[in-house]
Parts: structure tokens; sequence; C-alpha cells
């Protein structure tokens, strides 16, 4: 889209921590429970009941913030934020405001080929609200909803970056990247159809080179990265249509609804929110020592992007075929088993990639050790690339090995020169008049005679050694 | 009397309170919040300078708990509280969003 404006988009992430129990009280956090049956005085805000926090979600939250270069906080606090609304058992949601755990930092990645960074602003800890069903298709069409109490008290942190990206494309990057980098420090199971991880947006436009931002528009109900993109793009154009026209933007709270492909305002009325923050009452302020710091710092382990590089530098991989491994965890961790077992990595990747990556996708994944046969019997030459795809299509199909698998199938690769050597001398007194046309420079019919070659050992000839046998043959 | 709070603030934080007051206590409660405010006002003239900066009320030291998961309410007894329930759910009437 070609505009006289700029883009600015900043994102909140909201990240459920994978905690066994809550974040202010010992209840159970698995999903798919019966509703309701999660819950004790203290999620629920009964009267008397005082909340402890989870050492875990510290730990996790602080292990998230070092992972994105923040600044640990020695010293942060809780707040309470209030509101009225049935998901907050509470009517006030535990939070930090202006002491938040975590500072500033960053995260770095690639976009369109370039590396480059989005800022953060800070990273907290709140307590997740419950679960609302609404009877209707959405909620202003619903007579009633049913609460569910089971997530409330669910340790979260919020990751705010800065007003620092200028592309939906972007922002869906950004949010993978962060994404791939929750799964690798093993914080939270990030899905986000079970809403383990939530994204809202803030979009605003500015005339083009200017510093000063236009008025934003927080976009909420993107479930995906694909709604995330698709809102943002249609906000982007929606925005632009009002200026072009001469109107003016309303700083606002829209929902993105996937069906229709559109945004729509949600607040009629233009003013914020009173939250009427203050200082939490029933949690002193939380005081992080050293030894817990470096203690978490040596839990972290190589992040993304550092193995990104790792691949390219040590083993010579590309761009592509590093993003690939990195991208897909389960891959690389096979790559790096495989490259154990002494296995070229050109020959591994390519591997994975190929026929590999469909079936795994399809079916699961395969043990390293049953790959790794594989890619021996095919290295020794024992079955060629096409009998591979088989041996692979089998593997998936029998518990047995790959070296079993050929051996039963009778699949070993003719390479021995006296067996191939009658074929071809058969094919060719069956075919004088063709020999003789090769012979007088019709060169394309040598593929032909390969070809019945191949058919006649029912494609376990050597390429290698039937090529070479048939020169000598025809006389070159 | 206007005094540390207006009428109208007194009005705009009940309301965010949601408590639905009568004119006499609207006007009970101006009074007795300009109390505690003129109370707290006194507070400023203390001379702080050679206090030590505090952020919570209690000072003590902030203790966790191990992730460890213990039990919970029969869910019975936890939907008990509601005055409506269904299927094991809270039901609740139809949600509003910020409406004055």
């Amino acid at each position: 889209m070609v505009t006289k404006y700029d883009t600015v988009i900043g994102l909140e992430i909201h990240v459920a921590l994978q905690t066994e129990s809550k974040f202010i009280c010992g209840c159970s956090t698995e999903f798919g429970a019966p509703p309701n049956s999660h819950c004790c005085p203290i999620c629920l805000g009964l009267p008397g009941a005082l909340p402890v926090l989870n050492e875990k979600a510290v730990e996790y939250a602080i292990k998230t913030g070092m992972a994105l270069n923040c600044e640990i906080n020695r010293f942060s606090k809780f707040d309470r934020k209030n509101y009225f609304y049935p998901d907050m058992p509470t009517a006030y949601q535990i939070t930090q405001d202006a002491f938040p755990i975590c500072s500033k930092g960053y995260l770095e990645y690639y976009y369109e080929d370039k590396l480059i960074k989005t800022s953060l602003n800070r990273i907290h800890l709140e307590c997740e609200a419950g679960k609302l069903i609404h009877s209707g298709d959405s909620i202003i069409d619903s007579d009633f909803s049913l609460v569910d109490y089971n997530r409330a008290g669910i340790a979260l942190i919020e990751i705010v970056t800065e007003p620092d990206m200028s592309a939906p494309k972007q922002a869906r990057t950004f949010l993978e990247q962060l994404r791939l980098l929750l799964n690798y420090i093993g914080v939270s199971d990030t899905k986000m159809e079970e809403g383990s991880l939530r994204c809202d947006a803030n979009i605003s436009l500015k005339p083009r080179g200017s510093t000063v931002l236009g008025p934003k528009v927080e976009l909420k109900n993107l479930n995906s990265f694909r709604s995330l993109e698709r809102g943002l793009e249609y906000e982007e154009q929606r925005q632009t249509e009002v200026l072009e026209q001469g109107g003016e933007i309303r700083q606002e709270t829209r929902t993105w609804n996937e069906r229709t492909g559109k945004t729509a305002s949600m607040r009629s009325k233009g003013d914020a929110p009173d939250y009427r923050f203050f200082p939490e009452p029933d949690l002193p302020p939380l005081n992080i020592d050293e030894s817990r710091v470096e203690a978490i710092s040596l839990s972290i382990p190589e992040l993304p992007l550092e193995r990104l590089h790792r691949l390219e530098s040590e083993y010579g991989l590309s761009r592509y075929e590093s993003t690939f491994l990195t991208n897909y965890p389960e891959f690389g961790g096979l790559f790096f088993e495989l490259i154990g077992k002494k296995l070229q990595s050109g020959a591994v990747v390519n591997f994975l990639m190929g026929d590999y990556a469909r079936l795994a996708r399809e079916k699961g994944h395969l043990t390293a050790s049953r790959i790794g046969e594989l890619l021996e019997i095919l290295k020794e030459g024992l079955i060629n690339n096409n009998q591979g795809k088989d041996v692979l299509e089998e593997l998936y199909k029998s518990e047995q090995s790959p070296r079993e698998i050929v051996k039963e199938k009778g699949w070993e690769m003719v390479s021995d020169a006296s067996e191939l050597e009658g074929v071809i001398a058969r094919i060719l007194s069956e075919n004088p008049e063709l020999v003789s046309r090769y012979e007088n420079g019709e060169d394309k019919l040598f593929g032909f005679f390969v070809g019945q070659v191949m058919r006649a050992t029912r494609g376990k000839g050597d390429p290698e050694v039937v090529n070479s046998l048939l020169r000598k043959e025809l006389g070159q | 009397m206007s005094g540390l709070i207006s009428r109208d603030e007194v009005i705009r934080i009940a309301d965010l309170a949601r408590l639905d007051l009568s004119d006499t206590e609207v006007e009970q409660y101006q009074k007795d919040l300009n109390n505690l405010l003129s109370s707290g006002k006194k507070l400023q003239n203390v001379d702080v300078n050679d206090t030590k900066k505090t952020s919570h009320a209690v000072s003590m030291v902030h203790e966790l708990r191990k992730d460890e998961v213990e039990a919970s309410l029969p869910q019975e007894v936890v939907l008990s509280a509601g005055s409506k329930v269904m299927d094991g759910f809270f039901q609740v009437p139809r949600i509003v969003e910020e409406q004055e």
C-alpha cells in the first residue's frame, strides 16, 4: 500500500506461565478440567483469604526478561487494578503498575532478510481472569453468560513492546519469533487456541516522517497470527481512508471480527476506564536477590537467534535451512542428534526438509536412530534415493529397522557388475535397431537404455554402475 | 460546602464502586471524605527529609511458595456461592460493556 502515512504498531502480549499451581494459590492449572473444580477461597476472592505467590512464576518472569535482554528489577511491587466484570471474582486484578519485575529489553529477529530489533517497554506479572462463555454468537447478542473460575489466579506475564513496528506483517513476525523464544525457554506452552498466548495491538498513523504519534486504536480479539496481521491491515486501511477524507481518528478500542474481516468500535464513550490502582495490601514488595538472578541465568538455554547463527556458521547451512531447523525445534533436535552420528550436515538437512518433513507433519516424528540408519544405508550405497523414499514410507508402517526392511523386501541395490553386464547385454541384443541409431548419433537414446536396465532390475540397479557399464558396452 | 472534594467527585467515586447513594448519603460521604482528606493534609506538613522511603504499609520480607498443587474446594461448594448455576458454571446476566 502506498500512502502518505507511516504506520506505528505496538503489541501487548499476555502469556500464561506453565506452572503446576496457580500464581496466588495452590489450585491446579490443568487445562480442560470440569468447570469451577480448581478453585479455592483465595482465587475466588472470599473474605479473609490471603494470596501467597508462586516462586516458579516469579522465576519464569525473570527468565523471560533475561532472554529478552531486560533489566531485572531487584525491587518490584504489586497493585490492585479495580474493575467489575464477572470474569474476576475478586473485583480486582493483582498486577504490577509502576514497578514491574522487568523493564526495557528487546527482541532481535530477522524480518524480510534484515536483522532488526523491537524494543520492549516492560514485562510484569499479573493474575489471569476466569473464562466467560457467552450464550449467543457474541457478547452483544447473549442473554446470559457462563463463568468458569478455573483459570482465575493463574500466573500471567504481560510483555509490552514500544510502538516500534511499522507493518502488520512485521508485527506478526515479531509475535511468531517471541512465541518461539518462549517455547525455547520453556516458560509457557504458548497455545493461542487455548488462550495461553494472547495479543492486543495498538496501531496509529502519522504523516510520513513525522515524530508525533497519531491517536491510537487498540485492537482486541486477535486470536491467531493470521488475525493479528489481517486485523492490523484492515485498521491501517481504515485509518488511511478516514485521514484521506479529511476525518480524524478517534482514540478507542476496537474488536476484530474474523468472520466479517472488519473491526468494530467497542466502547461508545471516549473516556478511558478508571481502574483506581492502589498498592496491593496483601502482598509485600518483591525483592529479588543476586543469587536467584544468577541461578536463573544459568537455566537459559540456547535461544532461537543464537541457534540460527550457529547452524550457519558451524554447519555451513543456508539461511533458509537454518531458519527451518530453528523455527521447528523438533526438526532441529533431530538434526543435532543425527550430526552426532557422524552423518554429513548437508545430507541430514536435505533429508529432514524433504519427504520426511511432509510425513512427520502428518504422522509424527521417527527416532533419530531409525533415521540415522536409513541415512547410513543411503550413504553406503545399499539402496538408491528412490528406494530410500520407499524405506521411509515403510518405517511409518512397521517397527523394523531400515536394514531389516531392505533385506525383507529384497531392495538392495544391484551394483555387482557381472549381474548388470548380463542384463545390459540382453537389452542391447533385443534392440539392435536402436543401438545402431544411437551409434549414428542419436545421443538421447542413452537414457532409454538406462531406463530399460532399471526396469529389468526393478529399480535396484546402481545408477552409477549402470551408466558406466552401458557407456563401455556402447563403445564410448 | 465544597472543601477538598466536590459533590460530583463523590458521585463519580460511588459510581465506580457501584454504590447507589441517596442525596443525604452523598452529603454525608462528602463531609466524611473531607474530614479524612483534611487529616491527610496535616501529614503533608510533617518533615520527612530524614525518613526512609517506603512503598508499603508493612515492612516485611516477601515469602514465596513452592510450585506445588494443593487441594481445591469441591465443585458443589464453589457453586454454592452463586445465585444461579448451570452445568457446573456460574450463570450471570447479559454483560453490557461500560454503559453509563
